[in-house]
């Protein structure tokens, strides 16, 4: 019970303290975006209504002679926080100039998650449970011939950059042998939308050349997890309670080997969201990622700040739930403890 | 040594009385025993380490590889040729867009198909024979490789098309028209006479008359009378483009197909009897070749291009690993590249191993609430994503001219890279270097030293530090291929863009790769490739064998 509370208490106070490392982080966020020069490029539909839409989010103001000013930036940040509070305002976070004219940078966002869920989903479920396979085969053979070649495997496999896996897949599959599309072609919602099998079929690249470093990692560490638990006490113990070596290895040694593995598949699926912006860009899925970079290359600043943002959110989300469960699922880890 | 013996002998005293008396030897009188010297040298931490490390083969072989990519980096761009060529002719740098997407070449497989700048090409019949027609010293046709005849049915007609895979050599460049100065003519010419004297061909050629060509052709066209005006006109607009966009062409030819139709896009040469192609060459009234006549104080001449180029430059025009889009030679760029990238590696890597040991040491030593707050400092900057700071700094940094000047463009992107780097890198090294101080500054010989007198800088960086540095340097090392890494990436996804300065990293040539594309000219990409896939692997196998070098407690593991 005390425990319970504790945790509790631990959690809430990491809560607090993220939130608060949110706001900071948005604040020095803000102002350096807002520091950066406004531009009008060729690419902007209409400028007045830019200009417009620059005094409506307080950032700009028509001074004397009629020219428009910017607004020193601390009287824009307070612009901000009161616009996000006011009830009924459509675009608390800007609006987009260039990617999609006058639409806010949330609804952009929420239309690109898809296919960056999809490929990361898929690999996923290809890499988790190929990974900790290969990791146990690992353990269980551990200094013998296989044990060595899949060591320097997983070794190339996780130094190797992933674009590199991309180059020789696309290479291979799409130049070669021409058997898969190098592209994602552009989505037919007509057909099946993303879940068609073309689109399924075009996915398998990217889904390859993510998972092979994420494969080799989880077997890296199940290995490294597999072999500490299989040399332990406990594990000789229940040898000599008579179980057999398949016994103790299947009910003892895995269950706490995987015990540790399990907020890495937690911080895997969180990071599902964020897209890998390389892949991404290699095989032309229009993703988070690809709209984060759309956006510096096209300098739509709303639209980056709010990407920008939703990938700090994350990534803070990501270490808190990693650090909770680390504590929920290992006992012996007691949160928050003092020395 | 007998003692001993005797004492591991478990034996009773009446054993002993009855032992042969050779067994004992009296002892000297009155000589003080003194423990004994060590005969074996001391082996210091750092000799221990060094002995550690050169017992792991894969990380010696990684730090071979690693330093044989660093030697080719820093002497390459040295004693290339190309690195040296005429700044007046190539200013910024060497290119040569007539040895565009050549492929990569090493004298060792020639003629193999492999390595050698050869490539096979599929083409057709007409193709098949015009290519094999050819003036310049190099042949751009090289051999027949296989045939297939391809038979498609669409709607009751079946075609049967006959596609020759051909072997061709890229750098086989066929001849051009050059620009030539009056004293630079004269050289060539006097150049020309030595190599006839060698009995080699000649680099100045015949001048080619397409023009005049093309007039008499249309004049036949027309007298034939079997087309009309416009199409005549169109075929003939064709055959220049023709011309102009295949320099190698300096035969007649023509728009007739073997079945006696006129075709306006497809053309084949004319052969004489013989089977050779019939030559436009531009002659005098006598019949002897024209010789290049001056115009505004230059010669315009027709030369064999790659031997014209050798004549020029000094060396031949012939590249390891091929070139780019633009010509210039990969292997130079590559190793000007991997330098760029290793040196902005190496030097991020101090400055963030220099300042997390400072932070962490000051964290670290002081505890309490300087610990506390600068805890606090390290988990806001570590959660900003270092790709933010790096695109807000490139366009801040872009947009202002003073400093643009003062460090030029590509010191601007350097500058932005290094500020987003070193920005969020150190924190690693400081939380490392924090957490050894929490563990030694307890401890009881730091007590000691601190009663004798000690001050905080000497505890500091004479007692405690010394202690971390394996760990640190370890880390440091292991950082350099994730900057490197970082940065190709940025610059491959176009954050960083260094294309505008004379600067270029591998991500530079990674995206030049990419720009090329990877179906037609794979070789742009794939040495920026293993250069950095080898590098990865090096520096990871090369950290991995530092830190258990450093790790005592590895000691004697093995033996």
């Amino acid at each position: 019970m005390r425990q319970a509370k504790q945790t509790l208490l631990y959690i809430l106070q990491r809560l607090v303290l993220m939130v608060f490392t949110f706001i900071v982080i948005f604040f020095i966020c803000f102002i350096m975006v807002r520091l950066l020069p406004i531009s009008v490029d060729t690419g902007m539909k209409d400028p007045d209504v830019f200009y417009k839409q620059m005094v409506a989010q307080g950032r700009m103001k028509l001074d004397e002679s009629g020219n428009y000013v910017s607004v020193p930036i601390f009287e824009q940040l307070g612009r901000f926080i009161t616009g996000l509070f006011t009830p009924g305002n459509e675009y608390p976070w800007g609006v987009s100039y260039y990617i999609q004219w006058l639409s806010s940078p949330q609804d952009i966002l929420w239309s690109k998650m898809l296919p960056t869920v999809l490929i990361n989903v898929y690999s996923m479920i290809l890499s988790i449970p190929l990974g900790i396979a290969l990791g146990i085969f690992m353990a269980l053979k551990k200094n013998k011939w296989e044990d060595h070649v899949l060591n320097i495997v997983v070794m190339l496999f996780i130094s190797v950059p992933s674009f590199v896996f991309a180059f020789v897949l696309q290479n291979l599959f799409a130049y070669q042998w021409k058997c898969l599309p190098a592209m994602l072609p552009t989505v037919n919602y007509n057909n099946g939308g993303w879940f068609a099998p073309e689109m399924f079929k075009a996915m398998i690249m990217p889904v390859l050349a993510m998972s092979f470093g994420s494969i080799a990692g989880f077997a890296r560490y199940t290995r490294a997890e597999l072999t500490e638990v299989l040399t332990s006490d406990f594990m000789l113990l229940a040898r000599t309670k008579g179980l057999t070596k398949t016994q103790a290895t299947i009910r003892h040694a895995f269950r706490n080997s995987l015990v540790p593995i399990f907020p890495m598949i937690l911080g895997t699926i969180i990071s599902v969201l964020s897209g890998s912006l390389i892949i991404e860009n290699i095989f032309g899925v229009p993703g988070v990622g690809a709209l984060y970079l759309e956006s510096i290359n096209k300098k739509d600043y709303d639209v980056f700040q709010y990407v920008s943002m939703f990938y700090i959110a994350i990534g803070l989300i990501g270490t808190l739930i990693v650090d909770v469960s680390y504590g929920l699922v290992d006992p012996r880890i007691r949160m928050g403890s003092k020395k | 040594m007998e003692n001993e013996k005797t004492f591991a002998n478990p034996a009773s005293n009446a054993d002993i009385a009855s032992l042969p008396k050779e067994l004992f030897k009296e002892m000297p009188d009155r000589k003080d025993i003194h423990d004994q010297a060590f005969e074996t040298k001391p082996v210091s931490f750092l000799r221990d380490s060094l002995n550690r490390f050169a017992k792991n083969k894969a990380s010696i072989v990684a730090a071979a590889i690693i330093l044989i990519i660093a030697l080719y980096a820093i002497i390459v761009p040295f004693v290339m040729p190309t690195a040296h060529v005429d700044a007046t002719a190539y200013p910024n740098g060497f290119s040569d867009s007539e040895f565009s997407n050549v492929l990569p070449y090493c004298s060792w497989f020639k003629g193999t198909g492999f390595w050698d700048g050869t490539k096979v090409l599929a083409t057709s019949e007409s193709d098949y024979k015009t290519l094999q027609c050819d003036d310049s010293n190099h042949p751009y046709f090289v051999k027949l490789e296989s045939k297939d005849t391809i038979t498609t049915t669409i709607a009751n007609i079946t075609k049967t098309n006959v596609v020759y895979n051909i072997r061709i050599d890229t750098y086989a460049v066929g001849n051009k028209e050059v620009s030539l100065s009056e004293s630079e003519y004269d050289a060539l010419k006097a150049h020309d006479e030595e190599r006839k004297a060698n009995g080699l061909p000649t680099i100045i050629k015949p001048l080619v008359d397409v023009e005049g060509y093309l007039a008499q052709y249309q004049a036949e066209l027309e007298s034939d009378g079997t087309l009309d005006q416009s199409m005549i006109t169109t075929i003939i607009t064709n055959m220049r483009n023709y011309y102009n966009q295949n320099k190698r062409v300096f035969f007649k030819i023509t728009a007739k197909s073997s079945s006696d139709e006129y075709n306006s896009n497809v053309f084949s040469p004319v052969f004489d009897e013989e089977g050779k192609p019939l030559s436009i060459y531009k002659l005098n009234a006598d019949g002897s070749y024209a010789e290049p006549t001056k115009e505004g104080g230059r010669y315009k001449a027709r030369v064999d291009y790659y031997d014209y180029f050798t004549w020029k430059n000094g060396f031949e025009p012939r590249f390891v690993f091929g070139t780019n889009g633009v010509g210039q030679d990969i292997f130079l760029r590559l190793a000007s590249g991997t330098r760029f990238s290793l040196l902005l590696g190496i030097g991020i890597s101090l400055i963030n191993f220099v300042i997390g040991l400072i932070w962490g040491a000051v964290s670290g030593y002081y505890g309490g609430y300087v610990d506390l707050t600068m805890e606090r400092i390290t988990d806001i900057i570590s959660n900003i994503p270092s790709i933010i700071i790096l695109t807000i700094c490139s366009i801040q940094f872009n947009n202002n001219p003073s400093l643009k000047g003062a460090i030029g463009e590509g010191g601007v992107i350097v500058l932005a890279f290094l500020v987003a780097f070193v920005y969020s890198g150190w924190i690693g090294v400081a939380g490392t270097t924090r957490m050894q101080f929490y563990r030694f500054k307890g401890q009881e010989y730091v007590l000691a030293s601190r009663t004798l007198g000690a001050k905080d800088s000497r505890l500091i960086f004479r007692h405690i530090l010394p202690n971390a540095i394996g760990t640190l340097v370890t880390s440091s090392v292991l950082m350099i291929p994730s900057v490197i890494f970082s940065e190709s990436t940025l610059s491959f996804l176009g954050i960083i863009n260094f294309s505008t300065s004379n600067l270029s990293s591998i991500g530079t040539l990674l995206s030049e790769g990419q720009a090329a594309g990877l179906q037609n000219n794979p070789h742009v990409l794939l040495f920026p490739c293993i250069i950095i896939s080898l590098l990865m692997i090096c520096f990871n196998l090369f950290g991995n064998g530092l830190r258990d070098a450093f790790n005592t407690s590895l000691k004697g593991a093995e033996d």
